[in-house]
């Protein structure tokens, strides 16, 4: 761990100012950013008509549990859930995979066209064509109503590139000239001798993957129709748009609001948003901390440089 | 070996050529013989994509009417909900775009529909038309929806034969000054001669209740954000108590009596957000409306922090619980005198969706078959919206009594006065309101008369409902109104209803350069809106109103508005034509 | 970066070798060494074969973004169209440069398009001034030294990126609306009189919506540096130890320069992303007497309902963003290679 070294050092009168004012500063944004989110469970639970109100402040009022019981409910859950999961899993796996091994290529100055081919990647970053001719490609290649479309166009992603590339750049370059001296070729050197160093950046790939991963819901909307493959985020997504739906219905309406008053009169509790929200953020929660050790071991290069 | 040859030639280039025209897609297919009869049957089971513009639903139809589709036509339901999904027209637009909108398409006539047959996405149900009896009976609208095109490519909505100068409405107009008729009703019902008069009376009322139950502070008045479009949406509401809508930046008299431009000084507009000005000056708007949306005014109205509402279908049906009810509670209408309230006439060629059937379709006659029964007294029982009243299925929730009139069962008196009935296992089982047609469209209008029983479809409208739902503060309104029956007899009886006749006038689509100017405009028109309502002082909201005529002006206000009136005025051609010719 | 003997080229035997023979063939008959320039380019060629061979392996991933990425930008072309999805292109009418006249077509709506670009350039510009605190944060999180704490802030910092804008909203509705909870306590301790306006009001409008912005990404963003922390050869460290430094010492010369290049790639792109706030978090915090100074070009191009109706100008727009935004991406590069000898893309 990258402090136990300093663990031992003396602690003076200096050192503990500074660790009272560095632990209440965290402490306090620690409060301000887990407010919001206790906010929203304990309005999650209370009665719906306080909660809509925004008056449910400090503690629950009215505990009951409904709004979980019909998240819970939704038909079609369990599949989504593994939709979800499985998409999760494997695009992260691929998102991660692919990142490491281009950011590392795209380190190696000897690439033919390295320069070029890296701007080739990152400059998509800046540009989209926008959503029909990008529909039209996904369609053509098979890729609508296909599970694949949850991970085939988040392989190549530049923004991890970069990430993984910037990282590289700052090892030791002796890893790469011993490995080299030994007489192992790109492959052998990016999976054993890379690879195996680089978790702490791969595992910031992998958070940010399966995070986006698991909270997209704008591709199923637009390339899938098939409920078998509808994924979670969708499914809670649809479930909770009702209100935005009646909006988009007046506007549409253009003023004639004869239209909407079917819809008008059913109105989805605010509580219950809160409720999806907790649900999709507590997996969320729980599988972070797993991935936390990875960013304190910190490799000790000194021993390959020798 | 040549010949064979030859022939394999031959045929890989009719092949070819096959092929070739299979995905030029829009050529026509082989000429169908028409039939003129469904199968009773059908024998494999079926999921269909509705693409359906009006559905607040998205995804498989589940529940009874799922039930009932499936026993009937062996077919499944999978509706895709642009309004659900969000982002305008990207759903559509993708979707046109891969030459596959849906098998089954519900979509606004007009512009839309006619590049949807022009495109070839939609196809022509000649084939099927004679066989569609019960669409049949609505012959003049189907027609008239096809006028110009080279087939049946669509069929109406919201039809009925009732005359075009009637109401669609049923018992409840869509618009009118409603409040909180028990604190009304402590102040002894005073005189509301106009619009304005309705401010120290709503003061008082306000006095009377400072607090509601949940202890938060009570405003008469709570308005909300994000309905706006053309124009600030709770300030145009007022002005259809005058018999005024919207068509563009026109409010336009459904009587074709008067047009007048949004940002007239003297308009009903402007008069509006004066009458909000003093209001909030007075202390009764509540501040958050700035910041609100619908849902959190709903739950307010709902609560019992709000006093007034422009809408039956917000003030009764979010507070007027049997609880409140019975206790004297709730919203009801307080006329003003010389209030002439906008309905919307039956329209005699249908309402602005259209449903059709996808070039694509997987079995076209199957799902001519099911829009067929969509226009069948059965379809119509079942297949509405119920909050219009659509009564279900006869013999679950509805049933003819001794006397041959319609009334609710047990079941559906549960689901529609209690809120809540589990449907048994024959009907598909489930919860009843769950179940319901989630396709949100009315093929035939529910206030439209069963030649069966002489009432109309929806049960809002028997009487023996309206004898179940009798309450102490239903009984004390009608009591102060005449005894008038419902409220839209109420408003018929005093002349106090202004029927814009139902001319089923499809509005052309903005020229892109009005479109463009429009988005504009009207952006500075709602921001300055609610400036105005907030203004601190009268001087304060007179500068703003110079700005905003000055900044709309700058914008291109006028020639929007030109392109508006000429609209608002073919409209009302259109409706004086529809009215002498079958009102 | 580094240089590599020509002769260890030969030396991994890889799986692609074969391929690659033939394609350094092919590139040498395609480059005839006339000039000096291919000269040079020929030379280094001799180290080549292996550098093929890497590029080889990246061929796959290259046709996903040519796949992907380019080639439905073909659909730039809907901008000189009144594109009608229904018709098609062939369908459609041809109207050339109309949707960009437009957005420029009278002197209000060239005002009105001048406000939003400050306000979209002043919320990026505040939005790149803050960026530097997920460093800080990353920095001084490191020097906790109890995990569990460290731990433990980190998780709950992330909270704030998961809850969508629109719950975010709520929360802010909440506690910030003329009867919300801050009010309320202002109002019991009778501080004020009148609620405080926070969210329908022009005053700071910038700085709030950084500060919303700051709040939500901070714990997120500092995720990268951590990461990068965990990657700094500890023996810096020890040597510098060795020497005697304190711990900012420590911090000033080792772990912030350690973290800079990664700093500086994140500015760089950001930079970039000057005309990209995004809409959502505008859209849900936009009201009446807010919309002069909320408005950036992402929810403005929103609320005039280009996205929504015309798709011919929703692409036009896009296309002028793209455009702006790789001119800007080079420009920054340009510029970063002059100042730091190195560029960055």
């Amino acid at each position: 761990m990258s402090n136990t070294t300093f663990g031992v050092r003396r602690r003076g009168g200096g050192d503990i100012i500074f660790a009272i004012t560095n632990y209440s500063v965290f402490i306090a944004l620690a409060f301000l950013c887990a407010y919001p989110f206790y906010f929203l469970i304990i309005n999650s639970i209370s009665a719906n008509d306080v909660s809509a109100l925004g008056q449910v402040r400090w503690l629950p009022v009215d505990v009951h549990l409904e709004n979980y019981a019909q998240v819970l409910q939704l038909n079609g859950l369990p599949m989504a859930a593994i939709v979800s999961i499985a998409r999760t899993a494997i695009g992260t796996l691929a998102a991660v995979l692919a990142s490491a091994f281009l950011g590392f290529m795209f380190s190696q100055s000897k690439m033919w066209g390295r320069q070029f081919w890296y701007r080739f990647v990152i400059i998509t970053m800046y540009f989209s064509a926008g959503l029909i001719p990008v529909f039209i490609v996904m369609k053509t290649l098979g890729l609508t109503n296909n599970f694949w479309v949850y991970v085939v166009p988040f392989i190549v992603q530049p923004f991890f590139i970069i990430l993984v590339k910037t990282y590289v750049e700052a090892m030791p370059e002796s890893l790469q000239e011993a490995a080299e001296m030994d007489g192992a070729n790109i492959l052998q050197i990016f999976f054993r001798i890379f690879l195996p160093n680089m978790t702490p950046i791969l595992a910031t790939v992998a958070i940010f993957s399966a995070v986006a991963q698991w909270n997209s819901f704008q591709d199923t909307l637009i390339y899938v129709t098939d409920q078998s493959l509808y994924t979670l985020q969708y499914l809670l997504y649809m479930f909770i748009n009702q209100a935005n739906s009646l909006a988009q219905a007046a506007q549409n309406s253009g003023g004639n609001l004869s239209g909407i008053i079917t819809a008008a009169t059913t109105q989805t509790p605010t509580s219950i948003r809160m409720t999806v929200s907790v649900l999709v953020v507590l997996p969320i929660i729980f599988i972070y901390p797993l991935f936390q050790r990875f960013f304190v071991k910190g490799i000790m290069l000194g021993a390959v440089k020798g | 070996m040549k010949l064979p040859k030859k022939a394999v030639a031959v045929a890989s280039a009719l092949a070819m050529v096959g092929l070739l025209t299979s995905c030029i897609g829009g050529a026509p297919e082989a000429e169908r013989a028409a039939i003129t009869e469904f199968p009773d049957k059908w024998d494999d089971e079926i999921t269909i994509d509705v693409f359906d513009e009006l559905a607040n639903y998205m995804g498989v139809q589940e529940g009874w009417f799922a039930d009932v589709v499936k026993k009937k036509f062996n077919m499944k339901l999978n509706i895709i909900a642009p309004n659900v999904a969000g982002g305008g027209d990207t759903l559509y637009n993708t979707r046109v775009s891969a030459g596959n909108l849906g098998d089954l398409i519900v979509v606004g006539k007009g512009k839309k529909l006619d590049e949807l047959v022009k495109g070839g996405l939609v196809s022509d149900s000649s084939p099927y038309y004679p066989a569609m009896e019960n669409v049949e009976k609505f012959d003049t609208a189907v027609t008239h929806l096809n006028d110009g095109k080279d087939g049946v490519y669509a069929f109406p909505t919201s039809v009925s034969s009732i005359k075009p100068t009637e109401p669609s409405e049923g018992i409840d107009p869509t618009f009118g000054p409603y409040v909180r008729w028990d604190l009304y009703k402590q102040l002894g019902y005073p005189e509301l001669n106009t619009l304005e008069d309705l401010l120290p009376v709503l003061k008082d009322m306000q006095d009377l209740e400072p607090t509601a139950p949940n202890g938060a502070k009570v405003y008469a008045i709570s308005l909300f954000k994000d309905w706006d479009g053309n124009m600030m949406v709770t300030a145009k509401q007022p002005t259809t108590f005058y018999g005024y809508d919207e068509r563009g930046f026109v409010l336009a008299k459904a009587d074709g009596s008067d047009y007048q431009g949004l940002l007239d000084d003297d308009g009903e507009y402007l008069r509006t957000l004066k009458f909000y000005h003093e209001a909030n000056q007075l202390g009764l708007v509540d501040p958050e409306s700035t910041t609100q949306n619908y849902d959190t005014m709903w739950s307010k109205v709902q609560n019992g922090q709000v006093l007034f509402s422009w809408w039956p279908w917000l003030g009764q049906a979010a507070y007027n619980t049997d609880a409140n009810t019975a206790a004297g509670k709730g919203f009801e209408l307080a006329p003003l005198k010389d209030m002439t309230v906008f309905s919307y006439g039956a329209e005699a060629y249908g309402a602005g969706p259209v449903i059709t059937i996808g070039s694509k379709a997987k079995d076209p006659e199957r799902i001519a078959a099911f829009i067929d029964w969509l226009y069948s007294p059965e379809g119509t029982y079942v297949n509405n919206s119920q909050t219009m009243g659509a009564a279900g299925p006869q013999g679950l929730t509805w049933d003819l009594d001794d006397s041959g009139q319609p009334a609710l069962t047990e079941l559906g008196k549960q689901a529609f006065i209690g809120g809540e009935a589990e449907v048994p296992a024959e009907w598909g089982g489930g919860s009843y309101i769950d179940g319901g047609s989630t396709l949100n469209v009315s093929a035939v209008l529910p206030a439209d008369v069963d030649k069966e029983t002489g009432l109309p479809f929806s049960y809002k409208s028997w009487p023996s409902y309206q004898e179940l739902v009798k309450t102490p503060l239903s009984e004390d309104w009608k009591a102060k109104m005449g005894d008038a029956p419902t409220t839209m007899d109420y408003l018929k009886d005093n002349d106090q209803l202004l029927v814009a006749p139902g001319a089923s006038y499809t509005p052309p689509a903005d020229p892109s350069e009005i479109e463009t100017l429009r988005n504009q405009v009207k952006a500075v028109i709602v921001q300055y809106s609610w400036k105005m309502s907030f203004a601190g002082s009268e001087a304060e909201f007179d500068t703003l109103r110079a700005d905003l005529q000055e900044e709309a002006k700058g914008l291109g206000y006028d020639k929007v508005l030109e392109f508006d009136m000429e609209t608002a005025k073919a409209q009302n051609e259109a409706r004086e034509e529809v009215a002498e010719k079958l009102g | 970066m580094r240089e590599y003997p020509a002769s260890r080229g030969a030396a991994g035997d890889d799986m692609t070798s074969q391929l690659v023979l033939q394609e350094v063939a092919a590139t040498e008959l395609e480059e005839s060494p006339a000039t000096e320039k291919a000269s040079r380019k020929w030379r280094r060629q001799a180290g080549g074969r292996r550098s093929m061979g890497m590029f080889l392996c990246i061929v796959p991933f290259m046709v996903l973004v040519f796949v992907f990425s380019y080639f439905p930008l073909y659909g730039w072309i809907y901008s000189l169209f009144d594109y009608r999805p229904a018709l098609g292109l062939s369908g459609s009418e041809f109207v050339g440069l109309q949707w960009f006249e437009l957005l420029v077509s009278s002197p209000t709506q060239v005002a009105q398009i001048g406000q939003v670009l400050l306000n979209t350039l002043a919320i990026s510009f505040l939005g790149i001034a803050t960026s530097v605190l997920p460093l800080i944060f990353a920095v001084f999180l490191n020097e906790v030294r109890a995990p569990w704490f460290r731990n433990s802030v980190q998780t709950l910092t992330t909270l704030p990126n998961f809850i969508s804008w629109v719950l975010v909203y709520m929360i802010a509705f909440s506690l910030f609306s003329s009867s919300g909870l801050v009010n309320n306590i202002l109002n019991d301790a009778g501080l004020i009189t009148q609620p405080l306006k926070f969210l329908d009001t022009d005053q700071n409008v910038w700085l709030t919506m950084t500060l919303w912005g700051v709040w939500k990404g901070l714990g997120w963003g500092a995720i990268i540096y951590l990461a990068a922390i965990a990657g700094i050869d500890q023996s810096l460290y020890e040597s510098a130890k060795i020497d005697g430094a304190g711990r900012f010492q420590l911090m000033r010369y080792i772990t912030i320069p350690q973290l800079m290049p990664t700093y500086l790639v994140l500015l760089l792109l950001s930079v970039a992303n000057l005309l990209n706030n995004g809409m959502e978090q505008y859209f849900v915090f936009q009201n009446a007497f807010n919309k002069e100074t909320i408005q950036v070009l992402d929810l403005y191009v929103y609320n005039i309902g280009i996205t929504g109706n015309s798709l011919s100008m929703a692409t036009a727009i896009g296309m002028l963003k793209s455009v702006i935004s790789v001119v800007l991406l080079l420009t920054v590069n340009w510029i970063a290679k002059r100042v730091r000898g190195q560029s960055i893309v």
